[in-house]
């Protein structure tokens, strides 16, 4: 009794402590968690050490090796590998959660507490860790440090087995086969009735004919030569009835060698989608800062275009995978997903995404794509293309932030177009930010030269710009349309705050300049009063 | 402001066509709608527009017909179908070889087709609005002073102006004058005759000598910009 109120006292500590459960959740990320950053570096560190521990145990086969390394095998690399094991099974469930559990139960339905059920429960659940594949390998990959018993060290191949742990590819590998279980069954027992069937009768036929089958081994062992076109001609038959059960399972073995390959290259085309579209959901997980596009089109093409320019990460959601397969070889991340669905977005961590751009050529599925943003996200921006004048308002109601129509753009460019060519296309050269031209945002940092300075005493002649205008930002404002008050060609006396935005024109470099030249006088200044 | 006044045949009165008319209207010009429907010219009727055509646009002899009685100046195809469009420059092209065709389309593949097909200026809808959006996320000042110079606040002009010979600013270097200070109104660039007929961006550093027949884009403040145009045409 007093040793099950001592485990429920000490389970309660456990579940209270914070430290405890921060310590655990840390090797839990280190050892399972794939998106866990530092996981790479462990992972990196294992894999050194399991290369290293292999080529020492492998060279020590035929010469003797210096003692720091015998030392560093068997200590170091043998102690890593036994505290990683332990750290797994440690990791691997919550003991103090089966106590409470029970403990909880035995309160509820006032019995008394159960010690041994618990201990059978927390003996199964540990014994289930220690039996699985992967932790048998890790187990095995323990022995060879056992000098004395030679035979151990072909558990060295259980070091080598354990890069599997390690690497993506290899566990992908395995999983696609995983998918062919049945149809791999099925040629394998085909294999199997084939060995056996052509085993027996070439033993029946020629046990006392020829000199090389002596044994239902041997014939065992040439029947599997035979069919699987290997035929290393160590045994071959010598009777004429051989001969012809030769014939036979040459034919079979062909047959099932195609039939083999047929079944592995299916897994692999049926699963290649799934593990490029995985490949891909792993690199987005990694960014922050991205903006998600819905839908491939014509306006979105141009704006990956811009972002790729630019250097800015973005992800292509579009259910269309023809278009999805042009947007990837452009380039582009981009997964076949329907972004009206739920799916779509429960592996896109949204909260991180800058934006999501709905541009698909229909209203309709702009405004349940909103819908369905919103429901993962109420915090991320949400632009949106409109067709329709008239689904603005709605638009607005599915949750998007900023309404965008080309239509309205178009209209002026056309209208404008007959008269004023060479304005237009200075117009797009800007937009587009072609021929170096550039229009900037210039933010005026405190203490800089521009702060508390006029308009006139700049000189921007000199900076090769041209001063288009200045943007006063206002936190407050209730929405976004209104957070930005623009002024043009503001007067010579105008007077310039940090905070204030300068809207420029100009070349890459003078903007960069420009720019260089603020952030240096801000730090300098800054420095001088401090 | 004077300025000329064209006659302008718009094919298509969809998304696209509604914009432009309207757009064209607040220049003055003179318009006239042609659509294959009558649904779409009813929508133009109630917009308050006149001068409406339905046409067959494989009909030669009709499109003849309609051009040569209004003796149009310009034809604007803005039908929403992109096909059309290719079809009507195709068509007008081989009727008319002098009057220019201004077409709009949605995607590079359309453009290079319409270019091939003869168009004498070719819109890309989508170019603007795509680019747009990339400041309205990563630069949204810059998004807010395009917008307001360009579409919101219409007091500012984005003009080109030719300068006449014998003006004020014939033989003068566009260094020695300070635009913004003396006329408030701000140039961007100019095509100088003398390094060809390239439009090129004043920040690009080079001091051009302007001579008559250059044409400088500026914005400004509508009566600026009119009172700048005044003092060209003066001395001219």
């Amino acid at each position: 009794m007093n040793a099950a109120q001592l485990l429920i006292k000490l389970a309660f500590l456990v579940d209270n402590s914070l430290r405890y459960q921060r310590i655990k959740r840390f090797f839990r990320n280190l050892l399972e968690n794939d998106d866990y950053p530092y996981k790479k570096y462990f992972d990196y560190f294992m894999i050194f050490l399991i290369l290293t521990s292999v080529v020492i145990i492998i060279e020590e086969v035929k010469t003797s090796i210096a003692k720091w390394l015998y030392y560093y095998d068997v200590y170091f690399v043998t102690g890593v590998f036994i505290i990683e094991y332990l750290l797994r099974l440690w990791v691997y469930n919550d003991v103090h959660k089966i106590i409470i559990a029970e403990y909880e139960e035995s309160l509820f339905l006032e019995r008394p507490f159960d010690l041994r059920r618990v201990l059978k429960d927390i003996a199964k659940k540990k014994l289930e860790y220690i039996l699985s594949p992967l932790a048998i390998i890790d187990l095995l990959a323990i022995l060879p440090s056992y000098r004395e018993l030679r035979i151990l060290r072909i558990f060295v191949l259980f070091r080598v087995f354990k890069l599997l742990r390690y690497s993506q590819n290899i566990t992908h590998f395995f999983q696609v086969l995983a998918s062919k279980k049945i149809e791999l069954f099925t040629l394998l027992m085909l294999v199997a009735f084939t060995i056996l069937v052509a085993g027996i009768s070439i033993y029946v036929f020629e046990e006392h004919a020829n000199p090389h089958i002596n044994t239902l081994y041997d014939a065992f062992y040439w029947a599997l030569v035979t069919i699987s076109t290997v035929g290393y001609g160590d045994i071959s038959p010598v009777t004429h009835e051989g001969r012809t059960i030769t014939m036979i399972i040459i034919l079979v073995g062909v047959g099932l060698i195609s039939f083999a390959t047929s079944i592995i290259v299916s897994a692999f085309s049926e699963k290649l989608n799934e593990i490029r579209e995985n490949r891909i959901l792993h690199t987005v997980k990694k960014l922050d800062d991205f903006y998600v596009i819905c839908g491939f089109t014509n306006m979105a093409k141009l704006v990956a275009k811009r972002f790729k320019r630019e250097g800015v990460d973005f992800l292509i959601i579009d259910s269309d995978p023809t278009v999805v397969q042009e947007a990837l070889n452009m380039g582009y991340l981009a997964i076949c997903e329907d972004a009206t669905q739920k799916e779509a977005f429960r592996h896109i961590n949204l909260d991180n995404t800058k934006a999501v751009m709905t541009l698909t050529n229909s209203d309709m599925h702009n405004i349940y794509i909103c819908l369905n943003v919103r429901s993962f996200s109420k915090e991320c921006f949400i632009i949106s293309r409109a067709v329709d004048y008239t689904s603005h308002k709605k638009l607005k109601l599915a949750g998007a932030n900023y309404i965008i129509s080309p239509y309205t753009t178009a209209g002026f460019f056309a209208a404008k177009i007959i008269d004023e060519p060479i304005a237009i296309e200075a117009v797009n050269d800007i937009l587009i930010a072609r021929k170096n031209a550039l229009c900037e945002q210039v933010e005026i940092l405190k203490d800089s030269f521009l702060d508390g300075a006029q308009v006139g005493d700049i000189d921007f002649d000199r900076y090769k710009l041209i001063l288009l205008g200045i943007v006063y930002k206002d936190e407050l404002a209730p929405s976004e349309e209104f957070r930005y008050k623009f002024t043009f060609n503001p007067d010579e006396e105008t007077p310039l705050k940090a905070g204030n935005i300068l809207v420029v024109m100009g070349y890459t470099v003078s903007i960069a300049h420009f720019k260089s030249r603020v952030i240096e006088s801000s730090l300098k200044h800054g420095k001088k009063k401090a | 402001m004077v300025r000329k006044k064209h006659r302008i045949l718009l094919f298509g009165f969809g998304r696209y066509g509604e914009q432009i008319a309207k757009n064209l209207a607040l220049d003055g010009h003179e318009i006239a709608i042609a659509a294959t429907t009558k649904e779409e010219l009813k929508v133009a009727a109630n917009d308050g527009f006149e001068n409406l055509y339905v046409v067959d646009i494989e009909d030669d002899a009709q499109l003849t017909d309609l051009v040569l009685d209004h003796s149009f100046t310009h034809i604007f195809c803005a039908f929403d179908d992109e096909e059309k469009n290719i079809y009507l420059t195709i068509t007008f092209k081989a009727l008319f070889r002098t009057i220019p065709v201004i077409a709009i389309c949605e995607s590079k593949e359309t453009e290079r087709k319409l270019r091939l097909a003869g168009a004498d200026r070719v819109i890309d809808t989508m170019v603007a609005a795509a680019n747009r959006l990339y400041y309205i996320v990563e630069k949204p000042a810059v998004a807010e002073a395009i917008d307001e110079i360009l579409f919101k606040d219409k007091s500012i002009l984005f003009e080109e102006i030719e300068v006449p010979k014998g003006s004020i600013l014939d033989g003068v270097n566009i260094k020695d004058i300070a635009f913004s200070k003396k006329y408030k109104v701000i140039l961007i660039g100019l095509v100088d005759r003398e390094l060809g007929n390239k439009f090129v961006f004043v920040t690009r550093g080079i001091n051009h000598k302007i001579d008559g027949g250059d044409v400088l884009v500026v914005v400004g403040k509508k009566h600026d910009i009119a009172e700048f145009k005044k003092l060209l045409g003066e001395e001219s």
